[in-house]
């Protein structure tokens, strides 16, 4: 797959129930390929990964629907608190967290989940990673 | 050399000389007039590991005169003494709290001991001691408060004061154990995620976690104490300190050797001292720590040519709440480092809670001191322990384990009718009936209350009101555990089960209460 973008899609009770993700991918001719996801009747939030040449127009899609689309930053890490201990490496399940070659703890944010999982946040005993959004 | 302590004081031998034995041997003093002269050769632990290897013991050792070790990881046994000074009126401190974290108070009036794990009041679980070291050493104010009960000499009862580092007399880390030699490969397999001071981990092993630094600790690479004792100065926290004794809990025999240290905490860099805080644990306190190790004769190169391959330790599951926690496989840094281990034939993600870059970097920023001409070096002046093991605690009074309390459980099975399980709830006067089947396997509980509830109800098989998610308890587990897993569900009984999931017994809050009743366990 060539360069693809994440974004969280949020779904409000009004909305949750239509098959909008569906509709877009139809619609748009490109896979919205879910990475994770956190719903129930209330509303809640997808993570998705889109085709970066396509990104424009699938954003696009579904604000026109009413869903929230979020493609800020996932996971922050502070580098000036974090010591390059590596308590978050092994939690990862996406090795987003990992050592680069010279020890330093390093945050891959194309391969993050964010908020749907947020192993990381309160594994880190410089309390150097939050959660954004 | 692999000597005790006893022995070799009755020898009387003196590290500082010249050992007739040696073929060839140089002296502490030899390097430091190196040091003055600017000419001493220093290579970091690792250059010298590569220098071995490439090019044998013999050139290391003419070549070499001394070399820096490092490691930077949590080390809880620490914390600083402070003297803060005497008010007017005077005061002598019985209770006192610096940014709402207790120090304890040890000894005279104004002397406090801030302890690395000790927490916040109204932040638990995210500031400490540690933090408060951190603060002062930043330069950061402080705000202490102290109570008393007050005396002629000390009538002052109440104090608040800020305070930075520059208004305290003394500031000295003491640490009593740190520099772990090294540590057990932490994993979890128990089927919920635990907090442990060894991270978090995952349920079923589906992380692990480890700490030190390997092949860069310094008791590793003099694992027999010839040149680390009382007296060796060393990095400490980005300043300089000195080696005070064994650690508590020094276990040389095992391969868990430990060091006791201080310094003056006013002079170190935040850079490499950092308060922590481990989820659901507490609070504590990064420490890093380097140590010179002179190259005195062939004998300390080939300890210092020590590999990660060669360092091993054991995976060892914290799922168990015990203190002999079982041990699933060994394992050496060198895995440990690659990310990954074997744990039950499965490979399973591992990660360090210390920093291999802050040890790099300890060991590189001592051997600029030493070569800048900016720290010497010194000899101890008392070896510590060999080959000398830490013993468990003596048996505590009280009962502490499921086993302490069980009784047999009362069973029944799905197909009896209820006014046959009415009947034995009321005979055997019990509330709780543990269902089992044919193989005597824990599949539901019945309560007095389900019982009763259904017999007003006119509902007639026992089938339909069985409990059959069950929490249940293991003969081995603590009573604490047990008790805390009732609280969480609301429950007030566990079936004890075996390996096997067969039922063993029973253990019911009311036979727990009984027994808090009468003191903390009996």
């Amino acid at each position: 797959m060539a360069a693809s973008v994440r974004v969280i899609l949020r779904f409000s009770k009004e909305n949750v129930d239509r098959p909008i993700t569906s509709q877009v991918i139809l619609e748009q001719g490109t896979p919205v390929n879910i990475l994770s996801a956190r719903m129930n009747q209330q509303g809640g939030e997808i993570l998705v990964e889109i085709d970066a040449d396509h990104v424009e127009g699938v954003i696009k899609a579904f604000r026109e629907r009413g869903v929230t689309v979020d493609v800020r930053r996932l996971i922050e890490k502070d580098d000036d608190k974090c010591v390059d201990c590596g308590a978050c490496v092994s939690i990862c399940p996406m090795d987003a967290l990992t050592f680069d070659d010279d020890h330093s703890v390093i945050l891959l944010e194309d391969r993050c989940n964010g908020v749907t999982c947020g192993l990381c946040v309160d594994t880190c005993p410089q309390r150097a990673i939050r959660l954004i959004g | 050399m692999n000597k005790g302590y006893q022995s070799l004081f009755k020898e009387g031998k003196d590290l500082n000389k010249k050992s007739s034995v040696e073929r060839s041997a140089r002296t502490i003093e030899e390097i430091n007039e190196k040091i003055r002269n600017g000419d001493v050769q220093v290579l970091s632990v690792s250059e010298m590991k590569e220098l071995v290897e490439s090019s044998g013991v013999q050139v290391a050792f003419k070549d070499v005169d001394v070399i820096t070790t490092g490691t930077f990881g949590a080390m809880c046994s620490s914390g600083a003494v402070i003297n803060i000074g005497h008010a007017d009126p005077p005061i002598k401190i019985e209770k006192a709290w610096i940014n709402d974290v207790p120090v304890s108070h040890p000894g005279a009036a104004v002397d406090l001991y801030i302890g690395a794990t000790q927490m916040s009041e109204t932040q638990p679980f995210e500031y400490g001691g540690g933090h408060v070291i951190e603060d002062l050493i930043k330069g950061k104010e402080v705000e202490l408060r102290a109570t008393a009960y007050g005396t002629d000499c000390y009538p002052r009862t109440k104090l608040e004061v800020t305070l930075t580092k520059d208004d305290l007399n003394q500031f000295q880390m003491l640490n009593f154990r740190n520099g772990y030699q090294r540590y057990a490969c932490a994993t979890n397999g128990r089927d919920e995620t635990i907090y442990t001071y060894m991270g978090k981990l995952l349920p079923k092993y589906r992380n692990s976690t480890y700490s030190g630094s390997g092949e860069l600790n310094p008791l590793s690479n003099d694992p027999d104490y010839e040149t680390i004792g009382l007296g060796t100065r060393i990095f400490l926290n980005g300043g300089v300190g000195y080696v005070i004794g064994e650690g508590t809990q020094h276990s040389p025999g095992n391969g868990f050797g430990t060091i006791m240290v201080k310094g003056d905490a006013k002079a170190m860099d935040p850079k490499f001292i950092r308060g922590a805080t481990f989820t659901n644990y507490g609070t504590t306190l990064y420490n890093g720590i380097g140590i010179p190790i002179p190259i005195l004769n062939e004998g300390i190169v080939h300890k210092v040519a020590v590999r990660d391959e060669d360092i091993y330790t054991n995976i060892v599951d914290y799922g168990v709440p015990r203190r002999d926690r079982p041990t699933l496989g060994t394992v050496n840094y060198k895995t440990l480092k690659s990310g990954r281990v074997t744990i039950d034939d499965r490979s399973v993600k591992v990660s360090s809670v210390s920093s291999l870059k802050k040890a790099y970097a300890i060991s590189e920023t001592l051997k600029e001191w030493i070569a800048e001409g900016r720290f010497y070096l010194t000899a101890p002046i008392e070896r510590q322990p060999t080959d000398s093991v830490a013993n468990p605690m003596r048996k505590p009074k009280g009962l502490a384990f499921v086993e302490d309390v069980v009784h047999d459980a009362v069973t029944c099975t799905e197909d009896e009718e209820i006014e046959e399980v009415a009947r034995r709830l009321i005979n055997r006067n019990i509330n709780h009936l543990v269902v089992v089947d044919a193989e005597g396997k824990l599949s539901g509980i019945v309560t007095s209350w389900d019982v009763t509830k259904s017999i007003a109800n006119g509902k007639g098989a026992l089938s339909d009101f069985i409990v059959r998610e069950v929490h249940s308890a293991s003969l081995n587990e603590p009573l604490e555990t047990a008790l805390r897993r009732m609280t969480e569900h609301n429950i007030s009984a566990l079936p004890v089960t075996d390996g096997e999931g067969r039922v063993t017994g029973i253990v019911t809050s009311e036979d727990i209460s009984k027994l808090l009743g009468g003191g903390r366990f009996g």
